[in-house]
């Protein structure tokens, strides 16, 4: 502190200058050097009282702290092993609590980079679940039109498309927008101009778009010449005319458009007239004054009749469910955020569990500095009487803590960085998901506000309880000081480690119950890829396009079995067709709608779904034979019962196809979902078909399916000039990607169960060897009158056992008033089923006696003699 | 922290100090001698009560520090007087006056 050594530094000379003086007075005034220097000192007196008193004037507070600093400090240093272990388990506390802090910051509550962003508002048809969905153009434009409580609107949808530039295709990201899109937001552009209303044409003569200020970097190295280029999208020539601000970075979280189009041109006529094609996600700006809830009660008064409307037109017994659907008017200040509505339970869950760690960690630690208290009790019960004041003491013990909190703090940031990295690839499911998780303001103010909580959460126990102790007694021997407290520390790591067991324990559960759900297909061994293309084919010459490839695939080396389908299982979902079934009456309330997939040859052999009876499609079913049909084992027995469909009509959008097989069951949307009755048709027999509908799978005999793709690339490209492969990747990824949660969920739950319970045994292990070490008289005297090492050793697991009981207890209690809103995240598993207690238990039980039987084993060691002499 | 016990005493060492001061710049040695040459040595100063009261003074803006050069050649720590050190010094002194007044009004018709 070198404000303290220079004021002092000051004083000395001060004070020296003065004893000086007096010598060469009195040398004056004809006295010896020597003679002259004893009487100076004797009339100066104390020369460290006067400093001392000059401090305490100038104030000593700042002085002090330093003191208090450098003390704790050094007894720190004195126990490096401690020092670590409390540092680590703070820092892993602090740094998952700022990293899922971090996480949430940039998912939920960073606003966009554009004017008020808090007056903007989604304005959306919601999906059964309550989340946002889309609305079509011609709801949009009927919205537009109508709605009063707001001054402006926009929609826009997004698409990744291959562009050709100077003679090269790359893959963009891209968004298409309103001419609205910009002025809604109240942008400028970094160079050039941005979209307006003036780019909403349906046929545009040279149509513009403008291009991220990241792409503008990474493409054209922020030249401006990128102003004015051309780029190809399928049949239409685009220029570039300006680039958006560097902070903006799209309206959809995570996803960070390269290039913006404008959005008319790109729809088909269809699309802009049909009011069933819901595709779009339509912005607003409230007017001045208006709320959300007033722009939502005026949304629905219009969205009723824009429903009554259109209901006419639909068949009476699905008249109720179509008037059921609902729209509403949401916040946008964060953008079209899928990612919160995605992901913001999970995250909300986690925060829960980090911050139970972080409490576990400052229970640990104040359980450790609480024992560390006890043992200087003797020092703090002189020091209390020999006039230290107790607030003086206090702070010397908050000192301790705040070192600590600030190097697990500090750590905690570094740590947090890279686990939100990996939190962050994780969400992104393989794709690209472009979160900026840099610590802002936010972030740094809340891993400080968490650090100084947990610097007083740990340090004030031990500090009150030190100073709460009698000088008296303490003087004379150290007690059993903080017995009560020490032990209600380990009860508290072992609720909140049962907790977070608990909660592992869910997560898993699901995970593993997930995985072994029957999914009526054999993912292993099959690689599954996209194709995209440069041009639109007419129907015969896609036939003819899509049955090249496929003959292609199924000769190349390697490949055992090759097919295609629009839909495949786990692919996230299924189209759903109204059928007439031969033989069968529908109720009049009972829905018409079965599933229904279009695929190619030997399907069921290449994903292994088992044919039960009758026959795959094959080169046979051709558009010009008669249309054939496979359904699934559900379907048949709906509609069937014991009879056998084989030979059986059904008759879907006009088009009557006769039965030739029934394949085993197997799972479409997700691992969740029950099976739906489905109907298969073969894939020359659909009519408006493109190569590019389908999902293309290989099976290969044995190793890892990735290994096609170089020869894949080669062939696709072979097969047809516009061809090109899109993404490709194992069916089990695919199915991994299905439960990207539950895995989040189960992995970081099963590490923080796993940390907690390393941090409480720790604790457990600490506190336990330290009140052995105050029970050594004891021991001593019980060994000396004939207790076994055996019965010593019993003793001390009796009291483990004895908080093990209680902790495990509070645990399940808190755990069972806890866990009940991750219902929904579950699979398989109850939250209140004995199982889920069970695991933790055993686990917990088996972890706290080892932690507490290796200070016991050490405790049986001691030698009666030596315990005895023991102070 | 301060040492309330003797107001009178404190009180009157302060404004003694603030009269020298006032004079011109002066350190800590050279008030000491200052007020034992004036009082004709009747009135010792104690270091251990002379440097906390200058140090109190500086603290409460009414005397500043500065080091500079004093007759023996070596550097000393020289205080003066602030603004509001002046109009302390006043105050004091008026208020000295009064009381003095009032307590020698007493004594003399005590007798």
């Amino acid at each position: 502190m070198w404000f303290r050594k220079n004021a002092d530094s000051e004083l000395n000379a001060e004070l020296r200058y003065h004893f000086d003086r007096l010598i060469r007075d009195f040398v004056a005034a004809g006295m010896e050097p020597a003679e002259a220097q004893r009487l100076a000192r004797l009339e100066f007196g104390g020369v460290e009282q006067v400093k001392e008193e000059c401090r305490d004037v100038r104030g000593r507070w700042l002085e002090d702290f330093g003191q208090d600093f450098r003390y704790a400090a050094r007894t720190l240093g004195r126990s490096p092993g401690f020092l670590v272990v409390s540092v680590l388990s703070l820092a892993l506390g602090i740094g998952a609590n700022t990293a899922i802090f971090s996480l949430i910051d940039a998912v939920m509550l960073r606003s966009l980079p554009v004017q008020a962003p808090e007056r903007l508002v989604q304005i959306t048809r919601l999906q059964p679940n309550g989340k946002p969905g889309v609305v079509s153009y011609p709801l949009f434009e009927y919205l537009r039109d109508n709605l009063k409580s707001i001054s402006g609107t926009a929609v826009e949808m997004s698409a990744d498309r291959a562009i050709t530039m100077d003679g090269a295709e790359e893959l963009v990201t891209a968004e298409m927008v309103s001419g609205t899109h910009y002025s809604l937001l109240g942008m400028e552009p970094s160079a050039g101009r941005l979209l307006q209303p003036a780019d909403d044409e349906t046929a545009p003569a040279s149509p513009a778009a403008v291009i991220s200020y990241r792409y503008w970097q990474r493409r054209f190295g922020l030249n401006s010449t990128a102003i004015g280029k051309a780029f190809t999208l399928g049949d239409k020539v685009f220029t570039i005319v300006g680039v958006t601000p560097p902070r903006f970075e799209g309206t959809r979280p995570g996803r960070d458009p390269d290039i913006t189009l404008p959005l008319l041109m790109m729809l088909s006529d269809g699309q802009r007239r049909e009011d069933s094609l819901n595709m779009l996600s339509m912005m607003a700006r409230l007017k001045p004054g208006v709320t959300v809830q007033q722009a939502d009660a005026e949304l629905q008064v219009l969205w009723q009749s824009f429903l009554l409307r259109r209901a006419t037109a639909v068949q009476e017994k699905y008249r109720p469910g179509f008037l059921r659907q609902r729209a509403g008017v949401l916040s946008a200040a964060t953008g079209f955020n899928s990612l919160r509505n995605d992901y913001s339970v999970a995250l909300l869950v986690l925060m829960c569990i980090v911050a139970l760690v972080l409490l576990l960690a400052c229970a640990n630690l104040s359980g450790l500095l609480l024992a560390r208290a006890a043992s200087r009790q003797r020092e703090i019960s002189i020091r209390l009487a020999i006039g230290a004041g107790r607030g003086r003491l206090m702070r010397q013990f908050l000192a301790e803590s705040f070192v600590l909190a600030s190097l697990g703090g500090s750590t905690g940031l570094t740590l947090a960085h890279w686990f939100s990295a990996a939190l962050v690839t994780m969400m992104a499911n393989g794709g690209t998901l472009l979160l900026s998780i840099a610590p802002d303001w936010r972030v740094l103010a809340f891993t400080g506000a968490i650090s100084l909580l947990a610097c007083a959460l740990a340090g004030l126990a031990p500090g009150w309880h030190a100073l709460r102790a009698n000088p008296n007694p303490g003087l004379k021997e150290v007690r059993m000081g903080g017995q009560q407290l020490g032990r209600a520390m380990v009860i508290a790591q072992l609720t909140i480690s049962m907790v977070l067991l608990v909660g592992a324990t869910l997560f898993v559960g699901t995970l593993m119950r997930l995985y072994r759900v029957d999914r009526g297909v054999r993912t292993d061994g099959v690689l599954t890829f996209n194709i995209r293309s440069i041009e639109r084919y007419p129907q015969a010459r896609s036939w003819a396009v899509q049955q090249v490839l496929l003959d292609r695939l199924n000769v190349l080396p390697g490949v055992a079995a090759a097919t295609a389908a629009q839909m495949i299982p786990i692919g996230g979902g299924l189209w759903t067709r109204h059928a007439q079934v031969e033989g069968y009456t529908f109720r009049s309330d009972e829905s018409e709608d079965v599933g229904f997939d279009v695929i190619a040859p030997k399907y069921f052999a290449t994903v292994g779904t088992p044919l039960l009876t009758g026959r795959e499609f094959d080169e046979r079913d051709t558009n010009t034979a008669s249309k054939a049909a496979i359904v699934n084992e559900s379907f048949g027995r709906y509609f069937f019962g014991a009879q056998s469909p084989l030979g059986r009509h059904v008759t879907s959008v006009n088009v009557t196809y006769e039965i030739v097989g029934v394949v085993r069951d197997a799972k479409y949307q997700d691992l969740r979902h029950d099976v739906i009755k489905t109907m298969y048709i073969p894939w020359m027999q659909r009519e408006g078909d493109q190569p590019t509908n389908y999902k293309y799978l290989a099976r290969i005999p044995a190793g890892n399916p990735l290994r096609l793709v170089p020869a894949l690339e080669k062939l696709v490209r072979e097969a047809d000039p516009s061809l090109r492969l899109g993404t490709s990747q194992t069916y089990s990824t695919l199915v991994d990607r299905s439960i990207v949660t539950e895995r989040i969920m189960a992995t970081l739950g099963g590490f923080f169960g796993i940390l907690a319970l390393i941090i409480a045994c720790l604790g457990i292990f600490g506190v336990m060897a330290f009140r052995v070490s105050l029970r050594t008289n004891e021991i001593g005297l019980r060994m000396a009158l004939g207790a076994s090492r055996g019965g010593i050793v019993a003793l001390v697991l009796h009291e483990v056992a004895r908080m093990l009981m209680v902790g495990s207890l509070a645990g399940v209690a808190v755990s069972l008033s806890l866990t009940g809103f991750t219902e929904k995240m579950l699979f398989g598993i109850k939250t209140t089923q004995p199982a889920v207690f069970a695991f933790p238990v055993a686990v917990l039980a088996v972890a706290a006696l080892v932690a507490g039987w290796l200070p016991a084993r050490s405790a049986s060691r001691v030698d009666p003699m030596v315990a005895l002499r023991h102070d | 922290m301060d040492a309330q016990k003797s107001d009178l005493l404190q009180g009157t060492l302060d404004v003694l100090i603030l009269k020298i001061v006032a004079l011109e710049p002066i350190h800590g040695y050279g008030i000491a001698q200052r007020i034992r040459q004036i009082s004709k040595a009747v009135l010792q100063v104690q270091q251990g009560s002379l440097y906390p009261a200058l140090h109190r003074l500086e603290k409460r803006g009414l005397l500043c520090a500065k080091w500079g050069e004093a007759e023996t050649g070596r550097e000393a720590k020289f205080y003066s007087l602030t603004k509001s050190g002046r109009k302390q010094l006043e105050t004091e002194t008026a208020n000295w006056d009064r009381l003095s007044e009032a307590v020698t009004m007493i004594l003399r018709t005590a007798e």
